[in-house]
């Protein structure tokens, strides 16, 4: 074995425990300083994409901002549908993005990978419909075998567009390992379930427009939910989650429901491997912030009540005087003109 | 059948919609009246915002928000043969507490449309209005604070429609000018988002639907030419049947004719309304002749061959197409001038457009119901001829039966061909528009549009080969004295039936079965 062959495996060896987490493009959404993506160079120094990732940005730089807004969509979406429970989506500033949370093959991880995989289709097919990228519908499915697919025929809709660029950049790590571990089917499946929640939500619009108006001639599409329709929808999915574990079928490995008295998942259905912790307690090893110093609701008796956010740790009460907007007039966009309204509320918060 | 299946697997699907989606930029110069377009992408792209938190941290003003949406998207080009583009929009509507939408709100839009046919030339604008627009929206979940950022769910509304896509492209602008004092744009909610479906027909479709219709054109002109000879050979002037098969064959030829292949050199954007006249003239001419088809094989005593003696009947329909011309004109004629014109946006508006419906409407119904009636009528006398049919003369009965065979038949084939239209029609409402059989993708709606228009293309020709007068013995008839014409007509399963008696005909009848 030659010293260059040996150093190479290694450089790879600590590559590929490097990028473990095959989440970690999400950090993509933590650099609003790169400005945007537009230089092959900057690919390379993107922190977080793995090699295969990294040829995709390049031969695909005009979509790579619309990656990175997809990545921040899903953290500010995972963000609110957690707002009240003890693990919050509080994302830290080094790699992974949320923590060792993630790497494991928890719920909360699952629920991770189906929102960002769902927001890289949806960030991409809205940059497809305002004309930020070239090559959308058209160029990859042209209909009718015409050259002039446009003129002949129409494009195909942005979504699969969309939905396809997702496949690609967010499945690669997984596939690239060959789709056999079951940490790689439980990541592949929930991406897929995350871009399930936007197709399977798809609205059909129609319009009429025959003689007069008539319904003569009518013409649908489907129009994309808005993005917290997809995150409620993966919520729900979240609460629903099935518990698997890995099984052959002849050669191939598939993943079934732990307890075989279960309705087997669908597409649809996020998975998991591992039983979460309880995110009681601050452990930094493990990424976990804990929920000392968090808000909660007395009077509630769920998740996000004192006594269960708090793991019967108790809390303070404090009195604090906050100033709230009232009587406000607005405009559409960017003008609120309020009156600041001095009130006292209670708030606590867990020891 | 195949043949339309063919078209099915071959056209493609006959409308496309595109989504567009606005992007919001920045009019930096403070002198909002000269026009000055901003362009969505490209290299003189306007300077955009990404959402509008930062137009807050920012301090930029409603006022210098511009909504731009080029069509079509990149690296590709419109094309006359699109024949017409018709845009909807959309509002994205976040929920805020504060903010919120106030009932029966009215967002008042600024809009310009702009051209051009070359990336290097200047925009040079079509249309500009300020146009008003009701806001129709609910809100699925409680309104509380939890749900604040969720959208409302807010009707799609009429936007623009042009009748001729002459230029390769076209830029929309739109602003949404707020006026505290005057209460424009005053409680909209908090907009997130302007969304807009381009509508357009498919340049493959066009070119079926052309190339069918440039087949069709002397087909019906050559049946209809050789029907009018027949008729002027006839010694007898052409009775009222004749007459309106023959009203039914030009209006059909109408809307034949490919006038359409103009629209691809010029810019005719008056071609959409000239289409709904034309389709509209044919509809009524279809449902008179039906009405005066049944009124000619009544079979009973009454004279009618007269159209004023169908007034009871056309009366309606003519009122009802009327209605229709005068609401399409409303919409669609004043979409000539103002692509951006809906007459359903204003108050006034709706109540006059739905009045013209709901009286169209009304003499539809009334017209069904004395085609029902009549048809019943008819087929009550059919009965009562056919028990008396044993004990007639033989000439008599011949007669009788050939006219209860016409009308049964043509009663038939119109049955079959509403049948199917309506069949097809549902068929077309309820699927996704595309059918796999195989490897062949059917597209449902293209195939049903030419099915459906070449199948009442064949009703039109066969109504006028069938029920042509015939040619056989029309020199004799000049020796029959006044009865000639009737009883010439009778032989010939051509006309009005009025009372047949007299030797002549039994005369006439039998010589025929002898020359047989």
């Amino acid at each position: 074995m030659s010293p260059e062959y040996f150093l190479r495996s290694l450089l790879l060896i600590i590559l590929a425990t490097f990028s473990a987490n095959a989440s970690n493009w999400l950090y993509l959404a933590k650099l609003s300083s790169v400005g945007s993506i537009s230089e092959e160079e900057t690919c390379e120094k993107l922190k977080g994409l793995i090699q295969r990732q990294v040829q995709m940005c390049k031969r695909n730089l005009e979509v790579m901002d619309s990656v990175r807004r997809g990545a921040q969509l899903a953290i500010e979406e995972c963000q609110y549908q957690f707002r009240n429970r003890r693990w919050n989506c509080s994302t830290l500033d080094t790699l992974p993005v949320f923590g060792k949370v993630v790497t494991q093959g928890t719920r909360e991880a699952a629920f991770v990978y189906a929102i960002s995989s769902a927001g890289v289709a949806f960030a991409v097919t809205r940059a497809c419909s305002s004309g930020e990228l070239d090559k959308c519908g058209c160029d990859r499915t042209v209909q009718g075998g015409s050259p002039q697919g446009f003129q002949w025929s129409g494009c195909s809709d942005n979504i699969a567009y969309g939905v396809a660029f997702s496949q690609s950049f967010v499945d690669v790590r997984e596939r690239s390992k060959g789709a056999s571990s079951n940490r790689a089917l439980m990541n592949l499946h929930n991406n897929e379930a995350g871009r399930k929640a936007i197709l399977n939500n798809m609205r059909v619009e129609c319009k009429c427009h025959g003689v007069s108006g008539s319904c003569e001639f009518k013409t649908c599409w489907k129009a994309m939910p808005p993005f917290r329709k997809v995150g409620n929808v993966l919520k729900e999915k979240f609460d629903g989650a099935t518990e698997v574990e890995q099984s052959e079928i002849g050669s191939t490995k598939v993943l079934v429901p732990k307890n075989s008295q279960f309705k087997p998942h669908t597409d649809e259905d996020l998975v998991y491997l591992d039983s979460s912790p309880d995110f009681c307690d601050h452990d930094l090893k493990n990424g976990v912030l804990g929920t000392s110093g968090r808000q909660c609701n007395k009077t509630s008796k769920a998740i996000d009540g004192c006594e269960l956010m708090c793991c019967g740790r108790g809390f303070h009460t404090d009195e604090v005087e906050v100033v709230e907007r009232c009587s406000c007039k607005f405009h559409w966009c960017c003008s609120v003109k309020c009156k600041p309204c001095h009130r006292v509320v209670e708030i606590h918060t867990c020891r | 059948l195949p043949c339309v299946f063919h078209v099915g697997s071959f056209a493609p699907s006959p409308t496309t919609a595109v989504p567009y989606m606005s992007v919001k930029c920045i009019d930096v110069r403070k002198n909002h009246h000269k026009t000055k377009w901003l362009m969505p992408w490209g290299p003189n792209h306007c300077e955009k915002l990404k959402d509008f938190d930062e137009a807050v941290s920012r301090q930029i003003e409603a006022n210098d928000i511009v909504f731009a949406v080029h069509i079509p998207l990149p690296s590709k080009e419109m094309s006359p043969w699109f024949q017409f583009m018709l845009f909807i929009i959309q509002l994205d509507i976040a929920f805020k507490m504060d903010n919120d939408l106030k009932e029966n709100a009215e967002i008042t839009l600024d809009v310009s449309l702009a051209y051009r046919d070359d990336v290097f030339d200047d925009w040079e604008e079509i249309a500009h209005a300020v146009e008003i627009r009701k806001l129709k929206c609910t809100f699925g979940s409680p309104k509380t604070l939890d749900s604040e950022g969720r959208h409302y769910d807010c009707d799609f509304l009429p936007f623009m429609e042009i009748g001729s896509v002459a230029h390769k492209y076209y830029l929309i602008n739109i602003r949404l000018p707020v006026n505290e004092r005057k209460g424009i744009n005053v409680g909209i909610g908090e907009i997130k988002d302007i969304r807009l479906v381009g509508i357009h027909q498919n340049g493959g479709f066009t070119k079926v639907w052309f190339a069918m219709k440039t087949f069709l054109t002397p087909s019906i002109l050559i049946i209809m030419v050789w029907y009018w000879r027949r008729i002027t050979l006839m010694t007898r002037a052409p009775v009222l049947l004749e007459k309106v098969i023959f009203a039914l064959g030009i209006s059909m030829t109408f809307i034949n004719i490919p006038v359409e292949w103009f629209s691809i050199g010029f810019d005719w954007t008056w071609m959409l309304l000239f289409g709904d006249i034309r389709q509209g003239i044919f509809y009524a001419m279809l449902l008179s002749f039906w009405i005066i088809f049944c009124g000619e094989h009544m079979m009973d005593q009454n004279e009618r061959n007269r159209l004023s003696g169908y007034w009871k009947q056309v009366g309606p329909i003519a009122v009802g197409s009327f209605c229709l011309f005068i609401f399409d004109m409303c919409e669609r004629g004043v979409q000539l001038k103002n692509p951006f014109y809906s007459i359903w946006t204003t108050e006034v508006g709706t109540e006059l457009a739905m009045a013209f419906i709901i009286v169209a409407g009304i003499c539809l119904c009334l017209y069904f119901l004395f085609l029902c009636f009549m048809v019943f009528q008819v087929f009550r006398n059919i009965s009562g001829k056919q028990s008396s049919l044993p004990a007639m003369s033989k000439a008599r009965r011949l007669h009788y039966e050939g006219l209860i065979f016409r009308f049964k038949f043509l009663m038939l084939i119109t049955l079959a061909c509403a049948a199917m239209t309506v069949i097809f029609f549902i068929v077309s409402q309820v699927t996704e528009g595309h059918w796999k059989w195989g490897d062949i993708t059917i597209e449902v709606n293209s195939a049903f549009f030419t099915g459906i228009y070449g199948m009442w293309n064949l009703y039109v020709f066969a109504l006028m080969f069938l029920y042509a007068p015939s040619h056989k013995n029309y020199g004799e008839d000049q020796s029959n004295g006044d009865l000639g014409v009737n009883s010439g007509e009778e032989l010939q399963l051509t006309t009005t039936i009025t009372h047949v008696d007299g030797p002549t005909e039994v005369y006439k009848l039998a010589r025929k079965e002898a020359q047989e």
